[in-house]
C-alpha cells in the first residue's frame, strides 16, 4: 500500500540513506531499529514529507506520489506522533487536536466550542481516553499527552480518503510498563483504521508489538525480519555488527592504566530525579566507557562531573577533596575538561580564530591584570597545530570555516593546553569521517599515555568496546554492569546489550 | 559569496560615497574647518554609542543610554556647585551602577535587555524630572568654565572634544582587543553556550558590559551638559536612534559578535555626514528622526545574522 522505491538522501558530507526499500501493507505494524545516527529518523523525515528524497520514488497504492511538506504528506493519510511531544502545553486538549484545522467549526471567522468538543469527544474514544476536551493539555500526564497525540493523528480518518499510515516514534519512552501494555493494546485494535511504522530503541517492545522488522545500520536497511523469525540476537547483531579491527580502534597502544591514584571518586552519589546510587571513580590513565541508551543517564553523569548539575546527596570526592559547591568555573580549575557533543555550539566559538578558541577556558594564564598576552596566545595555537596536525592555514583561522575533524581538534587541545587531566568526551567522534575519526582514537591513547582520565561516551558500542579499559553499562540511571575491558579479552556487543535493554 | 565578502567593508564605502556625495553638492563642506566642527558636534554622540557598541556586541541591547544622558545632565547642573570637578565622579558612577542594575536584571533575572534597560530608562528619565523640578537648568557659567572648560575649547583648530573621544575611543579599543573582558564579550556575542562550556562565569563579564554602556553614556550627557552649560530632562531626547543606527550601520549587528568600536567611529561619522546633508537638503529638524528610523530599518535589515535566529517575536 504505502511503499518507498530505492530511496536515496544526501546531505552535505554525509550519505544518509542508501537506495531504501520499504514497504508497509494495510492494517500492518512495521518497526523499524537501528543504532544512533544509522539513518532512522531520516527515512522517518521523509516518510512524513519532511524531507524529499535525492532519489527513487515514494508509492502509494502502486502511484508515485511526491511530498513538498508534511501537510501534503497528511493529506494522503500519513501523520507523525512526535518523540518530543508536539502538544501545545497551555492550549486545551481540543484546540490541540484540531491545531491548524479549526476552519470546520467556524463561522465568521468564530469558532463553536461546543462542536469542536462534540468531534474531540469522539476522537478520544477512538484511544480510549475519557477526559474533558476542554481540559488544559499540561494538566495531563505524559501517557495521557501520548494519546492525545495519538487521537490528533487519527482525526486524519475523517479528513483524508484511503489508507493511513502512522509513525510512532520513540512512543514508549517516558510511559511506565503499564502504560506502554495499555498502549500496545491500543495500537493493535487501532489496525483496523491504520498502518503503524513503530520505532523505539528498545528491541524487546519492537519484538513484541511488529508484525516484520526493519533493521538498518549505516543508512541502509540490513534485514527485513518477520516476527515469527525474530530473534533478538540476531538483530542486534545485525544492527550493529560490522567489521571490528583492533587497528582501528588503537588497542594495541592500550596500557594498563595507574590504580594508585583516583582522579574522580564517587560513592552513592544520587542525582536529581533518579533514585539509584552511583558509585563510580576514575584512574590516571583510565577510559572509563558509560554505555547505555539515549535517556540512561550517560549525559547526567557527565554534567555532574563537569559542575553543571548537583548531587542530591552522597559524596563526590576530585583528587582527595570533597567537592560541595558545583559549577563549571570549579571544576575546570580542578582540571575537568569537556568535549559536548554539540560541537559546533558548545565546543568551539564560530566566528574567533584559533588562537582564540584555544585559550577561551584559561584566559586568566595567559594575561597579566586582565591584560591578554596575544603573543603567547599564538604561540600556543601554533605549537598544537603543529602537534595535532591541525588543518588551518594559519592561527588566525576562523573556527567555523574548519572541518569538524579540525575542530574537534582545537576543542581538544583546549583543555589538553591548559593541563586538564579529567577529560569527559561526550560523542567526540560524532559526525566526523573515518581518518578524523582514527585521529581522535590517537589522541585519546595520548592522553591516556600522559596519564588523562578520560570519561567517555562513545558514538557505537564497537567505538566503546575498544577504547575503553572499564565500562560501565546504564540502564535508566542505574549502574547495570561493569566490564574490564584489557586487550584481548574485550566483553562482546551481545554481552553489553544483554544489560542495555 | 561575493557579498559576504564585500560586507565588512560596506561602513566604510558607503562613509566615503556619501561624503563625497555631499561635497559635490556643496564644496563647502569639505572644508577641514567645516569638517573639524562637524565631528566635533558629534562626539557626546559618538560616545554614547561607543558604550551602546558593548552592549550590542554581546548581542544585546541598552535603550537607557538616553534617559541617562538626560539624567546626568540634571545631575550635572545641580551638584556642580557643590561638588566641583567630583559632580564627573558622581555622574559616571551613577551611569556605571545604573548600567550594572540593567545587567543583573538580564543576567541573573532572565529579564531581555531591550526591556530591562528601557525599565532603567524609565527610572533614570523620572529621577530627572523629579531633580530638575522638570525645568530647564543652567551652570553658572563661570564655575563651568573653571572645572570643565578644557572640555569645549579649541586647540589650535582642533575642538577639544575630538581629544576626548580619541582618549575614550582607545581606551575602549584597548578593552575590546587586548583584555580577558573584550575577549569574553566576542566569544559571549559569537557563541556564548561554548564560551558557557568552557567554564567562564558569562554573567559577570556581561553585567560589565552594561556597566560600561552606562558609564559611557553618563560620560556623553556631562559633556553635552558642558556644551549648553546646562541641563533638562529632556534635553538629550533624539540621541537615542542616531546612536543605534551609528552602531549597526557601522557594521556591529544586533545579532553581536562582529564589529565593535572602531566600527562605531565609522558609523558615527556616517550619522554626522547625513545629519550634515540633512541640511542642504532642506529637511527639517523635526523630520530627522523620521529618516533614522529608515535607516535604522535598512542598517537593521542590512546587518543582522539571521542563521542566529531561531524565532523572532
Amino acid at each position: 500500500m504505502y511503499q518507498l522505491s530505492s530511496v536515496d538522501k544526501k546531505f552535505p558530507g554525509v550519505h544518509a540513506l542508501k537506495s531504501i526499500d520499504f514497504h508497509i501493507k494495510r492494517g500492518e505494524i512495521v518497526g523499524l531499529v537501528g543504532e544512533n545516527g544509522a539513518g532512522k529518523s531520516t527515512l522517518m523525515k521523509v516518510i512524513y514529507g519532511a524531507y524529499q528524497p535525492d532519489g527513487g520514488q515514494i508509492l502509494i497504492d502502486g502511484k508515485p506520489v511526491h511530498f513538498a511538506n508534511p501537510r501534503q504528506a497528511m493529506k494522503r493519510g500519513i501523520g507523525m506522533v512526535f518523540q518530543e511531544q508536539s502538544l501545545i502545553p497551555n492550549l486545551t486538549v481540543m484546540e490541540n487536536i484540531f491545531l491548524g484545522y479549526e476552519a470546520q467549526f467556524t463561522r465568521l471567522g468564530v469558532v463553536n466550542w461546543k462542536a469542536m468538543a462534540a468531534a474531540a469527544k469522539k476522537q478520544l474514544a477512538k484511544v480510549k481516553l475519557d477526559i474533558d476536551p476542554a481540559t488544559v493539555t499540561s494538566v495531563l500526564s505524559f501517557a495521557q499527552r501520548q494519546l492525545v497525540e495519538l487521537a490528533k493523528v487519527l482525526t486524519l480518518e475523517e479528513r483524508v480518503e484511503g489508507d493511513l499510515v502512522i509513525l510512532l516514534d520513540e512512543p514508549t519512552s517516558v510511559l511506565s510498563g503499564e502504560e506502554v501494555k495499555l498502549l500496545f493494546k491500543l495500537v493493535r485494535e487501532l489496525t483496523s483504521r491504520a498502518s503503524f511504522i513503530f520505532v523505539s530503541h528498545r528491541m524487546d517492545e519492537v519484538m513484541e508489538l511488529s508484525d516484520r522488522i526493519y533493521v538498518m545500520k549505516d543508512g541502509q536497511v540490513m534485514d527485513v525480519v518477520a516476527k515469527v523469525d525474530a530473534d533478538a540476537s540476531a538483530i542486534q547483531h545485525k544492527m550493529v555488527g560490522r567489521h571490528v579491527d583492533r587497528e582501528y580502534y588503537r588497542e594495541q597502544r592500550q596500557k594498563p592504566y595507574d590504580t594508585s591514584r583516583t582522579l574522580f571518586d564517587m560513592r552513592d552519589v544520587v542525582l536529581p530525579g533518579r533514585p539509584h546510587k552511583l558509585n563510580l571513580a576514575l584512574h590516571p590513565g583510565e577510559v572509563l566507557c558509560l554505555v547505555g541508551t539515549e535517556g540512561s543517564g550517560r549525559e547526567a553523569i557527565l554534567r555532574t562531573i563537569y559542575g553543571m548539575l548537583a548531587p542530591v546527596s552522597g559524596r563526590f570526592e576530585m583528587k582527595g577533596q570533597e567537592l560541595r559547591r558545583f559549577n563549571p568555573r570549579r571544576s575546570v580549575a580542578m582540571g575537568v575538561g569537556y568535549v559536548p557533543r554539540e560541537r559546533k555550539i558548545e565546543g568551539i566559538v564560530a566566528g574567533m580564530n584559533v588562537y582564540e578558541n584555544m585559550t577561551l577556558s584559561q584566559l586568566g594564564r595567559y594575561s597579566r591584570a586582565g591584560v591578554i598576552d596575544v603573543g603567547r596566545e599564538k604561540a600556543l595555537a601554533r605549537d598544537w597545530i603543529r602537534k595535532l596536525s591541525i588543518k588551518a592555514h594559519s592561527e588566525f583561522a576562523d573556527c567555523g570555516n574548519l572541518s569538524g575533524g579540525n575542530q574537534q581538534k582545537v576543542v581538544l587541545s583546549k583543555w589538553r593546553s591548559g593541563g586538564s587531566d579529567i577529560m569527559l568526551l561526550d560523542h567526540p567522534t560524532r559526525g566526523l569521517d573515518i581518518g578524523a575519526k582514527e585521529d581522535v582514537y590517537d589522541m585519546i591513547r595520548d592522553m591516556s599515555d600522559d596519564g588523562v582520565g578520560i570519561v567517555l561516551v562513545a558514538d557505537t558500542l564497537e567505538e566503546a568496546i575498544g577504547l575503553s579499559h572499564t565500562i560501565v553499562v546504564l540502564k535508566d540511571g542505574e549502574i547495570r554492569q561493569r566490564f574490564e575491558c584489557r586487550p584481548g579479552a574485550k566483553p562482546s556487543l551481545y554481552d553489553l546489550l544483554h544489560h542495555m535493554i | 559569496m561575493t557579498m559576504q565578502r564585500i560586507k565588512p567593508h560596506l561602513p566604510w564605502i558607503t562613509l566615503l560615497v556619501l561624503t563625497a556625495v555631499v561635497g559635490v553638492v556643496d564644496p563647502n563642506f569639505l572644508r577641514p574647518a567645516n569638517l573639524l566642527s562637524l565631528a566635533g558636534d558629534i562626539v557626546p554622540l559618538f560616545i554614547m554609542a561607543l558604550g551602546l557598541t558593548f552592549a550590542i556586541y554581546i548581542g544585546g541591547i541598552d535603550l537607557s543610554v538616553q534617559s541617562m544622558a538626560n539624567m546626568i545632565t540634571v545631575i550635572a547642573s545641580i551638584y556642580l556647585a557643590s561638588l566641583g570637578a567630583w559632580v564627573a565622579v558622581l555622574c559616571i558612577a551613577a551611569g556605571f551602577g545604573l548600567g550594572m542594575l540593567s545587567g543583573f536584571l538580564t543576567t541573573r533575572l532572565f529579564v531581555p535587555s531591550f526591556i530591562s534597560t528601557l525599565a532603567v530608562g524609565g527610572i533614570c528619565f523620572s529621577v530627572a524630572q523629579w531633580l530638575s523640578g522638570n525645568r530647564a537648568l543652567n551652570m553658572d557659567a563661570e564655575q563651568r568654565n573653571a572645572t570643565f572648560g578644557w572640555m569645549i575649547g579649541h586647540t589650535g583648530i582642533i575642538p577639544n572634544e575630538l581629544f576626548l573621544g580619541a582618549a575614550l575611543l582607545a581606551i575602549c579599543l584597548f578593552i575590546e582587543r587586548r583584555t580577558i573582558l573584550g575577549r569574553v564579550l566576542k566569544a559571549v556575542g559569537a557563541g556564548e553556550p561554548a564560551a558557557k562550556a568552557s567554564g567562564i562565569n558569562v554573567g559577570r563579564y556581561k553585567m560589565l558590559a552594561f556597566a560600561i554602556s552606562g558609564a559611557l553614556a553618563a560620560m556623553a550627557g556631562l559633556l553635552f551638559s558642558v556644551k549648553l552649560s546646562g541641563g533638562a530632562p529632556t534635553i538629550a531626547n533624539g540621541f537615542l536612534l542616531p546612536s543605534i543606527v551609528a552602531v549597526l550601520i557601522g557594521g556591529t549587528p544586533l545579532t553581536g559578535g562582529v564589529g565593535g568600536v572602531l566600527n562605531t567611529l565609522i558609523g558615527t561619522l556616517i550619522v554626522a555626514v547625513i545629519r550634515a546633508s540633512m541640511l542642504y537638503l532642506g529637511i527639517e529638524a523635526t523630520q530627522q528622526q523620521m529618516l533614522f528610523g529608515l535607516v535604522l530599518i535598512a542598517a537593521i535589515a542590512l546587518t543582522i545574522d539571521r542563521s542566529k535566529l531561531r524565532t523572532v517575536k
